[in-house]
C-alpha cells in the first residue's frame, strides 16, 4: 500500500498550444481556441466555429509506431504522454527495466474515442463501398485502442484501462489510477483523457442547441452555449515517496476523490445538481477535507446555460457560505469543451494552480449569473492550498478529484 | 481487508436469459450459433453468430417506454434487473441506499452512432436525432441503466475489448475494498450489429469454418452479444442484510502485452503474469484451483497464448477441469468475462464443467490436460476457479472466485 499520491508530470494537446509552459501561459494570458471548424465542412450547419487543435504535428512525438495506423485521439493521446514523461524526467522510460514497465500503468478517458473512423466507415458505406473497409476498422476505431496505443508506444506492461465515461473521463482516469498507485498495484501510472473532433459530436451538440456561435461564456448572464473541442492531457502519477526519492519535481498530489451518478437523465443535470454535490462531498470525505480547505474550483462550465447555472447551485449547496469566496473557473472559456480529455487537461490546471500559486480566469465574461467569484477575464495570484476539479457528463456521470500541496 | 462478495447475478444470452439457464445449456452442449437475421448482410460472407432472438425486452421489463433505449441498454437494463432482483435489492433499497454499476463494453453501441453520423450527413444536421446522440457515449448503457433501474452510486464504464467484462468486475471489486462502495452490480454488455460484424471480418477476426476455442483447426471466432452482471457486496454490509452469498471474489490480476499477438513470448509471459497477480491478490497457489474459466474463442494467436500463459502460470495444476464457454456461446466482447463469470457460480453450484463443443484436438504439446470436448462432474466439490480473459489489443485480466462452503455439493 503506497500513502500519497504526487502529480510530476504533465503533458498537454491543446486548442492553444501544446506542452505544459506553452498551455499554461497562454491559459494565464487568456488566449481563444476558437477558429472557424477545418475538419469538416460546417455548411449545413447553423454554427460553424470549433476548438480544434492546430498546427500542432503530433508525428515527431510518435517515435515506435506507425502514425499512419493511429487514429487523432491516439495520436494527440501519445503526444501528451511523451510529453508528461519528459515532463517528470522520465524520458527513458523506454529504458527502464523490462520489471519496471510491468510495474508501469495507463489509464484514459474519452467520450467517443476515435469517431472519425465510424465517419470513414459511414461515409464508404453511404457511398455503396463497403468493399473499401478494411482492417484498419477495427485495428483504429475501439476505444480502448487509445490507451493500448499508448502502452504499445512506450511498452508498458502493467495495467492498461480505458474509461469512457463522456464528458468526466479524464477525472475518473485519475481516480482509477489513484487507486491503482494505492493498492500497490502500480508504481507509476500516465492517467488522462483523449478526443478528436468530429462532425459526430458537432453534429450532436448542434442538434441539441448547445452550441455557442463565436465564443465560450461560463457562468456569464450571457452565455450562448459550449464550443466543442480536441485535445489531449496526460499526467504522470506516482507515489510521493518514489518520486522524493528520485528526486522528482512534484506538482502537488492527489488528494482524494468521489464518484456520482445523477440517475436522473442521460443529456441533463439533475434539477438541483444532487450528483455533482454528492461527488464534491465524497471527494472531500475520500481526502480528509472540509469545503472550507478548498482554494481554488476548476469547473466543469461548459458555458451552456442549464450545465453553469446547476453547477453554480450544486457549489453553493457543498459549500455554503463559504462558496462565494472561493474562486471557480473555467478553462472551457478558452479552449472549448475537449470532451473526455477536458478534466484531464484541467486537472493539470489544478497541479500548476497548487504548484504556482496562479490561477487561470473565465474569459469573456460581462456579467455573471451567480454570486460565485468565477474570476472573470484576468487570472489571479492564489496560494492554492487545495484544488477541486469537477466534472459532469452524460449519463449522470459525476467526477471531483482534489488536488492538494504536499506542504501539510 | 474489506472483502467483495457476490450476492446476485443476471444473464441474458443467446443460450437462456438466467444465470441458471446459461449454465444448463452450457453444460448441455448446446450452440447459441446460428445464421444472422438481426440485420442484413450485405457485402460480408454469412457466418453464424451468436445472436439473441427473439428478444422481446417488454416481456421482462413491462411497459415503460423503451424508445430511448438502444438495443446495448436494452440487453443491459434485462440482465440488470435480473442482477437486483436475485440479489434481493428492491426499488425501495435502492433508493434508500446506493447501489452502483460498473459496466464492461468494447462499442457500447457503434450501430447508434454510425446511425446516428449517416442521418445526420444524409438529411442535414438539423435531422440528426438527439435521442440517438444521447446514446452515442460509450457510457450511455451504463447511464440509461442507472436511470431506469435508480442506480445513484458510482457509475463507470470500462472498455477493453473481450476483456471488459473482467475488467468491470475488477474495478468494481476495488471500488468496494476501498471502502468506495457497498453494493455495485458489475459486468458487461455488448450487442451483435452490422458494423462490429463487418469490422471483424475485415480484420479477420471472424472464423470460416472452425471457431472451436482450442482446437488445432481454429481460424477465428463467432461474434455474439449478450450481458451479463454480478451484484458485488461488501461481505459485511450483504450478512447484514441477510443476503444469499453466490461466491466471493478473492482477487484479481491484470497485465498488457505491447508487443502485438504474434510476439509469442512477450503475449504468453503477460497472460502467465495477470494470472500470477491474481493468484498473489487472492493469497491462493495454483494447485489450491479447482477449475478454470478461459477466454479461449477461436483466435489462432490468441487461444495459443493464453493456453501457454495459463499453463506457465499454473506450473503443474494445469490439469485443472477449464471451461471455455465461446465454444458454445461465441464471442460477446464485453459481454464475454461476465459470462464466464455467471457460468462458473453454475459450476459452484453443481460441481458440473460445462465441455469445449466440438473438441476434436489440441495443438501438439498442448499445456491444459483440462480442456475436454466433454461436459463433466468434478471429482470433489469445487472451492476455487479462476477466470481469465484477454483481448486482441494485448489485455489479459484473470479473477479468483471461490465457492461459499453451503453451495459445495
Amino acid at each position: 500500500m503506497h500513502g500519497r499520491i504526487a502529480v510530476t508530470g504533465l503533458g498537454w494537446v491543446t486548442p492553444i498550444g501544446a506542452g505544459r509552459d506553452e498551455v499554461w501561459e497562454g491559459l494565464l494570458a487568456g488566449r481563444s481556441g476558437f477558429a472557424p471548424v477545418e475538419s469538416f465542412d460546417t455548411a449545413r450547419f447553423s454554427v460553424h466555429v470549433g476548438a480544434e487543435v492546430r498546427g500542432f504535428d503530433a508525428r515527431p512525438w510518435i517515435r515506435r509506431l506507425d502514425p499512419g495506423r493511429l487514429g487523432r485521439a491516439s495520436q494527440l493521446a501519445i503526444a501528451a504522454a511523451r510529453m508528461a514523461l519528459e515532463d517528470a524526467g522520465l524520458a527513458d522510460l523506454d529504458a527502464e527495466s523490462h520489471q519496471g514497465r510491468e510495474r508501469t500503468g495507463v489509464v484514459m478517458g474519452t467520450t467517443s474515442g476515435e469517431p472519425r473512423e465510424v465517419e470513414r466507415f459511414d461515409d464508404r458505406y453511404l457511398a455503396g463501398d463497403t468493399a473499401a473497409i478494411g482492417a484498419e476498422f477495427m485495428g483504429l476505431y475501439p476505444c480502448h485502442m487509445i490507451a493500448a496505443h499508448i502502452a504499445r508506444e512506450m511498452g508498458i506492461r502493467g495495467p492498461v484501462e480505458m474509461i469512457p465515461t463522456a464528458c468526466a473521463a479524464g477525472n475518473y482516469a485519475i481516480a482509477r489510477a489513484f487507486d491503482l498507485l494505492r493498492t500497490g498495484r502500480s508504481d507509476l501510472v500516465l492517467a488522462g483523457g483523449a478526443d478528436a473532433f468530429s462532425r459526430i459530436t458537432y453534429a450532436g451538440f448542434h442538434r441539441l442547441g448547445a452550441i455557442a456561435p463565436e465564443r465560450c461564456q461560463p457562468f456569464d448572464r450571457d452565455r450562448k452555449g459550449m464550443i466543442p473541442g480536441e485535445g489531449a492531457a496526460v499526467l504522470v502519477l506516482e507515489p510521493l515517496e518514489r518520486a522524493r526519492a528520485r528526486g522528482a519535481r512534484v506538482y502537488a498530489e492527489v488528494a482524494g476523490y468521489g464518484l456520482s451518478c445523477d440517475a436522473h437523465h442521460m443529456t441533463a443535470a439533475h434539477p438541483e445538481g444532487d450528483g455533482a454535490a454528492r461527488a464534491m462531498l465524497a471527494a472531500l470525505a475520500d481526502a480528509g477535507l472540509e469545503a472550507r480547505d478548498v482554494s481554488y474550483i476548476s469547473a466543469h462550465g461548459t458555458g451552456t446555460p442549464t450545465n453553469d447555472r446547476l453547477e453554480t447551485l450544486a457549489v453553493q449547496r457543498v459549500f455554503g457560505e463559504a462558496a462565494a469566496r472561493t474562486p471557480m473557473s473555467s478553462i472551457k472559456s478558452m479552449i472549448g469543451h475537449t470532451m473526455g480529455a477536458a478534466s484531464a487537461i484541467e486537472a493539470g490546471v489544478c497541479s500548476l494552480a497548487v504548484a504556482t500559486g496562479r490561477v487561470p480566469p473565465t474569459m469573456n465574461m460581462e456579467a455573471p449569473d451567480g454570486d460565485l467569484d468565477y474570476v472573470p477575464n484576468a487570472a489571479r495570484e492564489l496560494d492554492v492550498r487545495v484544488a477541486m476539479n469537477n466534472a459532469y457528463a452524460f449519463g449522470g456521470n459525476n467526477a471531483s478529484v482534489l488536488f492538494r500541496s504536499t506542504e501539510h | 481487508m474489506r472483502r467483495v462478495v457476490i450476492t446476485g447475478a443476471g444473464v441474458l444470452s443467446p443460450l437462456a436469459d438466467s444465470p441458471a439457464g446459461l449454465h444448463a445449456a452450457l453444460c448441455a452442449g448446446q450452440s447459441a450459433l446460428k445464421p444472422v437475421e438481426l440485420f442484413p448482410l450485405d457485402g460480408v460472407t454469412p457466418r453464424p453468430a451468436g445472436e439473441i432472438r427473439p428478444f422481446d425486452p417488454k416481456a421482462y421489463l413491462g411497459e415503460r417506454n423503451l424508445r430511448p433505449v438502444d438495443r446495448t441498454s436494452r440487453l443491459l437494463l434485462v440482465a440488470a434487473q435480473q442482477a437486483l432482483e436475485s440479489a434481493g435489492w428492491t426499488a425501495g433499497e435502492r433508493a434508500a441506499r446506493e447501489v452502483g454499476l460498473v459496466l464492461g463494453t468494447t462499442f457500447c453501441s457503434v450501430h447508434t452512432i454510425a446511425e446516428f453520423d449517416r442521418r445526420a450527413v444524409q438529411l442535414g444536421p438539423s435531422y440528426a436525432s438527439p435521442m440517438d446522440f444521447a446514446n452515442s457515449v460509450i457510457n450511455a448503457a451504463a447511464g440509461q441503466a442507472a436511470i431506469w433501474h435508480g442506480l445513484r452510486g458510482v457509475n463507470s464504464t470500462v472498455s477493453a475489448g473481450e476483456a471488459s467484462g473482467l475488467l468491470a468486475l475488477a474495478h468494481a471489486a476495488d471500488l468496494i475494498r476501498a471502502g468506495r462502495a457497498e453494493a455495485l452490480l458489475a459486468g458487461g454488455a455488448e450487442e451483435l450489429c452490422f458494423e462490429s460484424f463487418l469490422g471483424c471480418e475485415r480484420a479477420g477476426r471472424l472464423g470460416l469454418s472452425v471457431t472451436v476455442p482450442f482446437d488445432a483447426r481454429r481460424d477465428g471466432f463467432a461474434l455474439a452479444e449478450g450481458a451479463a452482471l454480478l451484484m458485488l457486496e461488501e461481505a459485511g454490509s450483504a450478512a447484514a442484510r441477510g443476503a444469499r452469498v453466490l461466491a466471493e471474489v478473492r482477487g484479481h490480476g491484470k497485465a498488457f502485452n505491447p508487443a502485438g499477438a504474434e510476439d509469442e513470448a512477450s503475449a504468453v509471459s503477460a497472460v502467465a503474469r495477470a494470472v500470477h497477480l491474481a493468484l498473489e491478490d487472492a493469497a491462493v497457489g495454483p494447485t489450491d484451483l479447482d477449475v478454470l474459466s478461459l477466454s479461449a474463442n477461436g483466435s489462432v494467436h490468441g487461444d495459443h497464448n493464453e493456453a501457454w500463459g495459463v499453463g506457465m502460470a499454473l506450473d503443474g495444476a494445469g490439469d485443472r477441469p477449464v471451461a471455455a464457454i465461446k465454444a458454445m456461446l461465441g464471442e460477446a466482447l464485453g459481454a464475454s468475462g461476465a459470462f464466464q463469470a455467471a457460468a462458473l457460480l453454475g459450476t459452484f453450484g453443481d460441481g458440473v464443467v460445462p465441455g469445449v463443443l466440438g473438441l476434436e484436438r489440441t495443438e501438439g504439446g498442448f499445456p491444459l490436460a483440462g480442456v475436454r470436448a466433454e461436459t463433466r462432474r468434478l471429482g470433489r466439490a469445487p472451492r476455487l476457479g479462476l477466470l481469465h480473459a484477454m483481448a486482441w489489443d494485448g489485455q489479459s485480466c484473470a479473477l479468483v472466485l471461490e465457492a461459499p462452503p453451503e453451495a459445495r455439493p
